[in-house]
């Protein structure tokens, strides 16, 4: 429209009524009507609107929301007329911060107050920064899936951490106050809260897991996937209202600069959401792998439980403690005489009577029992006690070889297999024990052993100590002693296919034979293992979504993952076609027959439209992972935000 | 291939009988030593002439016995240095020199304080004379210190009395068997500097006794088996060389037993260390505990001499345990079918290897030299990986072994960093790619937080146990190892069988299994546990259609087991190639711009391979060894000696 000056001039002199409901006054107040005219400034209208509520107090935080057209008034310059804002106008005057009910990947649900006004890759930012969480680019919001009207009632009662009083920091990263950050050391609630964030959960029962919610085919994984919100978009413009629930969950599978000092949220978030990814069978393994991470798990449980403690020692005083230590050794070591000291000299050895039992040419020797012996790093066995001082029968260096459980505690069996490498190939040799005392510190000298290590070895008692809890878990029998906090249920480490396909008695020794690969690891390098197994299953990092190929008739499923994308055929369920990130070219994408075309090297051009997502929220993707990968090149710590929304935001941005 | 029997081994010594002059040297100069001994008997028979009893073999003498390994280890220590450092000219003049002065070093501790010590009585005096000179100036830091040395002093004491006995016993008994052992050993000494080409004999051959006697005798281990006969593993104290065990039988057991006496034995090192150290505790603590802290100058003459000895015994006590590091003499074989000998240490990675054949061989860098390892028996060969431990490799090997370690250049070794889109895209046909995205393509693969594992799958033949026929099997590579998909399922990942692990076994080339196992192609892989030499049902035959399929399985499963190591060991080989060439470069006169050229490597590398016979590396040696000529006699026949022990000796070539 061009009007003349002199008309636009009179028309914009012209006052009228505008009325606007403040939402701090309730919604059954009336709401507030000012005069305005149209070349007023969206300031002026707040300025005035504050006046007339009479209500003082800091209203910073509020804008003006509108209604109809889902849209905030954030340009406080813009005038009414540059808006469209006419007199029909439905406004809201709001808080930009609202409460949220957050579902973190361990589980927890947490409430905070985040921000509703700009686009949700800032959301996600104040998000992270609170809960400190680095690198909060790999991380956006997703609507939860339904759940069904059953759990709804439990879901009242489910709890619910507030942080909304906790206060903000301006700082990008947060000093650390008693190992956490300082807004969370103010009370010992948000201390505990803090805890939760940054420790693992314990194990959940196995039919909580099994009642979850399991995706049972490649269209199911691709639905999960249509529930991301639009990073360029505010929450309140794509309908998200205070109080509502969304989930934060790593959403870019390349995670950059993982460094266990600075990032204990991160990482066990991480973990959280991998073990997540695996027990509910979203990402595929095999048997052995399922056993391997169960088996992790386990460990990391148990670490989690045992030492929290660690969280509050500063390093300062750590090194105190080891200089405090180690100066006590030494004040004893010039204590003692060289008598005392030529008693430790004598290396530490094992004397038993065990069975050994060696299935070869396929004799039907059974057990037989001998004299055992075991010194440094190997075994020699007599005809009897009397003769150890002699020569042994035999002596096996187990130094590279295999040591295996083969453990039935109901049926008081405690057997070492032990496969020990020789240039003829591996010999086969049973080792089997009384009880589990025995077995206990044998299998543990055969694992050290297997290592190169002898018994003199300082993490001899741990490895005794983790063989015996290992063992408790497997007293099926509820009426002997359950004291033990680490028994848990091995049904609870694997995915509930596995849960059904293996008893418990059969499950927990193969559990057991993987764990001992893991057991010495430390809670953060166990954490680290985790994730690393996870991100080298084939089907890593592969976000699916249906797509219908131009020219093609049918649906297939086009996977998304930090370097590629791949065409999978849903009648073979085989990737048929992959194309790297390297190769293209570029993208686009026409908004108005929503179809995403993209140029490769080679004069390959490929265009399909979305079926199950929205294509705004392919393309998020694409342009994600390009952004993620340009993150290692420049050093440096600042994100880069408006690279981010350039490459991801299509036409908004724009 | 020579083989050895057990009096090769046992008497490695018996070339050297000819040239006795040297020896004698060494025999004066360990006589010397001796001497040193026998006066410390003598010193122990004047202060208590009336203890001379026969006593038990077993007394618990560790300062004779330490001081006797004492030097026969420190001369051990010097021609292993010799010998090991030499090459780069290393000055052997301050090696004698600091030989000489742990000699003079013993005789100083030797005499005045373990001989009174032992009495029981001067010990003390300066016990009593000490702790209130400690106590005025230290304050409680030093009464605690002191107290604490009173005591423990106190404690030694009373059973080292009441050992007396059995001590000069002991002794007298010791430095009769000493002369014995010295007679013997100091052959073994003279031999060479022997104790090289020994502990390699040693410990490459496990499967005899003798050769552990043979080992021992060089070294300290032989007055250990005379003066500590309880601490040799219940292993009775037969004299070294006279018992020859029987080659073993192989049983596991047997081979794993004389490893255990064989093998460089680090529990049994620390041992050695610790009563050094209750040596030195022994001997100086008293005076050191109490001078602690103590600024230097206001610390008596007899303390600063204290001090200065215990630093110097430290020092000593270092470059021992340095010396202890296990070595072995390995026959390096080359294209041409010509072979050189050299030494390696236990810490030396391939790639260390790789080079100082390299610098020897002037053959041009390029990182495709590799080390393989061929086992004839199984018609097999492994490109052995740059970060690998050479010396743990070859440990594997039996004693009979036909295995051979070749330096070749190899174009598999790297080709997946060459050219990573044949290797890591999972394509079936070859293709080009820029260099730009080459790079992308590596570093995407081998820098982010995990390795992707190619995704390797297809259809194999895999043979059956102890048939020669071969059946089809569909396998996957995944990174914790190689599946298979049973029969009437589908490949989902839930269902595969797990075929191997790969945490234990290598991956081999197979060679010419058509002929030896009907394999249906000549693109045959192997996977078995380095130790397992022989045919056995635990070593698993694949065999691939095509020679493309087979090197990219056999990349795959490299990059499953090694991971990021790979690329380390790629880029630090490709640094090497170019500061290689830019050295070559700037000393030929025309000095090109420093592109890395692909054709220059390979041509030197032919003519290399033409003339890197035995003969050069004897020349180069001889070079060495002339450029030496100062040295102190003594060493530089002994040195002389060991290079033609080490490169000329049939026995010591195993490999």
């Amino acid at each position: 429209l061009f009007l003349s000056p002199s008309i636009s001039l009179s028309l914009s002199m012209a006052a009228w009524d505008l009325s606007v409901a403040v939402e701090d006054l309730g919604t059954d107040a009336p709401p507030i009507t000012v005069s305005v005219t149209s070349d007023l400034h969206i300031g002026g209208v707040i300025l005035k609107l504050v006046e007339k509520s009479q209500v003082k107090r800091d209203w910073s935080d509020h804008a003006l929301w509108w209604e109809q057209k889902q849209q905030w008034l954030l340009r406080t310059a813009w005038t009414l007329e540059k808006c469209g804002i006419q007199a029909d106008a439905g406004l809201i005057f709001m808080p930009q911060h609202k409460p949220l009910r957050l579902g973190l990947p361990n589980g927890l649900n947490l409430r905070l107050r985040v921000c509703f006004s700009g686009p949700v890759f800032r959301t996600v930012l104040g998000i992270c920064k609170m809960l400190n969480i680095r690198r909060p680019e790999e991380l956006s919001l997703l609507r939860p899936v339904e759940e069904k009207k059953r759990k709804k009632v439990r879901d009242l009662s489910e709890e619910l951490y507030d942080l909304t009083e906790v206060p903000l920091t301006s700082v990008s990263r947060p000093c650390l106050y008693n190992g956490m950050p300082a807004h969370f050391a103010d009370s010992p609630k948000t201390e505990k809260v803090y805890k939760m964030l940054s420790v693992s959960q314990p194990a959940p029962a196995p039919e909580a897991i099994a009642k979850l919610y399991r995706p049972a085919s490649v269209v199911d994984k691709a639905h999960i996937h249509s529930r991301w919100l639009d990073s360029s978009r505010s929450l309140m413009e794509q309908g998200v209202q205070e109080n509502d629930r969304l989930w934060l969950r790593f959403k870019y599978y390349c995670f950059h600069d993982l460094e266990p000092k600075y990032d204990a949220v991160r990482l066990t978030q991480m973990y959280e959401q991998a073990r997540w990814a695996i027990l509910l069978e979203d990402i595929d393994c095999t048997e052995e792998e399922m056993l391997l991470f169960g088996a992790i798990q386990y460990h990391i449980n148990k670490l989690s439980l045992s030492e929290p403690q660690t969280m509050t020692s500063s390093p300062a005083m750590d090194d105190l403690d080891s200089a405090l230590q180690c100066l006590e050794v030494k004040l004893d070591g010039a204590n003692s005489s060289p008598q005392d000291m030529l008693e430790n000299l004598t290396a530490p050895e094992l004397n038993d009577y065990l069975k050994i039992f060696r299935p070869k040419r396929l004799t039907l020797k059974g057990y037989k029992q001998y004299w055992f012996k075991f010194k440094d790093a190997s075994i020699s066995y007599y005809k009897s006690k009397e003769e150890s001082l002699g020569e042994p029968i035999q002596q096996i260096n187990l130094k590279g070889c295999e040591a295996a459980p083969d453990v039935n505690v109901a049926g008081q069996k405690f057997c070492i297999k032990l496969l020990i490498p020789a240039p003829e190939g591996m010999n086969e040799v049973y080792l089997r024990c009384e009880n589990e005392e025995q077995y206990s510190s044998w299998m543990a000298a055969c694992r050290l052993a297997s290592k190169g290590k002898s018994l003199a070895d300082s993490s001899f008692q741990s490895e005794v100590q983790s063989i015996r809890s290992f063992l408790a878990m497997q007293q099926t029998n509820p009426n002997t002693h359950t004291d033990d906090s680490m028994s848990i249920n091995t049904h609870s480490l694997v995915s509930p296919r596995y849960s059904k396909k293996y008893k418990a008695k059969q499950l927990t020794p193969r559990i057991l034979e993987a764990y001992q690969n893991v057991a010495q690891l430390s809670l953060t390098d166990a954490l680290l293992r985790f994730l690393q197994i996870w991100q080298a299953l084939p089907d890593f990092g592969i976000s699916l979504v249906v797509v219908r190929f131009k020219g093609s008739r049918k649906d297939e499923v086009l996977g998304i993952t930090p370097n590629r994308l791949i065409r999978i055929d849903l009648g073979v369920g085989e990737v048929v076609k992959t194309w790297r990130y390297n190769n293209m070219r570029q993208w686009n994408v026409n908004w108005d027959i929503r179809q995403v075309a993209i140029e490769f090297d080679g004069n390959v051009n490929i265009a399909f439209s979305c079926v199950t997502a929205d294509c705004k929220i392919v393309h998020e993707f694409i342009g994600g992972y390009i952004f993620m990968s340009t993150r290692s090149r420049e050093q440096s710590d600042t994100l880069n935000e408006e690279l981010f929304h350039k490459l991801t935001g299509g036409h908004e941005a724009l | 291939m020579e083989q050895l029997s057990d009096e090769d081994l046992d008497h490695t010594d018996g070339g050297e009988e000819d040239s006795d002059k040297e020896d004698q040297d060494l025999d004066k100069m360990f006589g010397a030593w001796l001497g040193e001994l026998d006066k410390l008997t003598q010193s122990l028979d004047d202060g208590r002439p009336e203890t001379v009893q026969k006593a038990p073999q077993k007394a618990p003498l560790r300062q004779e016995t330490n001081m006797a390994n004492f030097c026969n280890r420190f001369s051990m220590y010097n021609i292993n240095e010799a010998l090991n450092k030499g090459g780069e000219g290393v000055d052997l003049d301050s090696l004698m020199a600091d030989l000489c002065s742990i000699e003079q070093e013993l005789s100083t501790i030797g005499k005045p304080n373990s001989g009174k010590n032992r009495l029981g009585v001067p010990g003390d005096a300066k016990l009593r004379q000490k702790p209130p000179a400690g106590r005025g100036t230290k304050g409680h830091g030093g009464a605690g210190g002191s107290g604490g040395g009173t005591s423990s002093s106190g404690g030694t004491r009373r059973p080292l009395a009441s050992n007396l006995d059995d001590i000069t016993a002991q002794l007298e008994q010791a430095s009769l068997s000493m002369d014995e052992a010295g007679r013997q050993s100091s052959h073994s000494l003279a031999s060479s500097v022997g104790t090289v080409s020994e502990h390699a004999v040693r410990s490459i051959s496990q499967s005899s006794w003798s050769s552990v006697n043979s080992a021992s005798a060089s070294s300290m281990d032989s007055l250990d088996s005379y003066l500590r006969p309880s601490e040799q593993d219940g292993a009775t104290p037969t004299p070294q060389g006279s018992n020859q065990g029987p080659p073993g039988s192989t049983e596991v057991g047997q081979p794993v037993k004389n490893k255990h006496h064989c093998k460089y034995n680090p529990e049994r090192e620390r041992e050695r260390e610790r009563e050094m150290h209750s040596y030195l505790d022994w001997e100086t603590s008293l005076i050191l505990q109490n001078i602690a802290g103590k600024p230097s100058h206001l610390l008596t003459k007899e303390e600063q001499v204290a001090k200065k000895k215990a630093e110097k015994i430290r020092v000593a006590l270092e470059k021992i345990k340095e010396a202890q590091v296990k070595k072995l003499v390995i026959r390096v074989h080359l294209s041409d079918e010509s072979s050189k000998t050299m030494m390696v240490d236990e810490r030396q990675t391939v790639r260390q290897v790789l080079d100082s054949l390299l610098d020897k061989s002037h053959c041009g860098y390029s990182p495709d030299w590799s080390l393989v390892e061929t086992i004839n028996e199984l018609q097999m060969e492994r490109i052995f990986e740059d970060h690998e431990n050479l010396v743990d490799s070859l440990l594997n090997w039996t004693r009979d072994s036909q295995n051979r370690l070749m330096f070749i250049e190899r174009i598999e070794k790297y080709a997946l960093f060459k050219n990573p889109q044949n290797y890591l895209l999972g394509r079936k046909e070859t293709c080009e790619m820029a260099d730009r995205n080459k790079e992308a393509l590596l570093e995407e693969c081998f820098c982010g937080s995990s390795v992707s594992v190619p995704e390797m799958e297809g259809v194999l033949w895999l043979k059956e146990d102890g048939k020669k026929s071969w059946k089809k099997r569909y396998f996957l590579l995944r990174a914790s190892g190689i599946y298979y998909v049973p029969k009437g399922k589908a490949k989902a990942s839930r269902d595969l069988v797990c075929f191997l692990q790969l945490d234990h076994v290598n991956v081999y080339y197979g060679q010419d299994y058509r002929s030896k196992y009907k394999a249906p192609t000549d693109y045959c892989l192997a996977l078995k546990h380095p130790q397992i030499q022989k045919k056995s049902q635990y070593i698993k035959y694949l065999c691939c259609d095509d020679v493309r399929t087979l090197h990219q399985w056999i990349n795959g499963i490299r990059i499953a087991k090694y991971g990021k190591t790979l690329y380390v060991n790629y880029q630090e080989a490709m640094k090497r190639t170019e500061a290689a060439y830019d050295w070559s470069s700037l000393s030929s006169s025309s000095i090109k711009s420093g592109s890395s050229s692909s054709s220059l490597p390979e041509s030197q590398s032919t003519h290399c391979s033409s003339d890197s016979g035995v003969a050069v590396s004897e020349n180069n040696l001889s070079g060495h060894s002339r450029s030496q000529s100062q040295v102190s006699s003594i060493f530089s026949e002994a040195w002389k000696r060991g290079t033609q022990d080490e490169y000329s000796s049939p026995v010591t070539c195993l490999y």
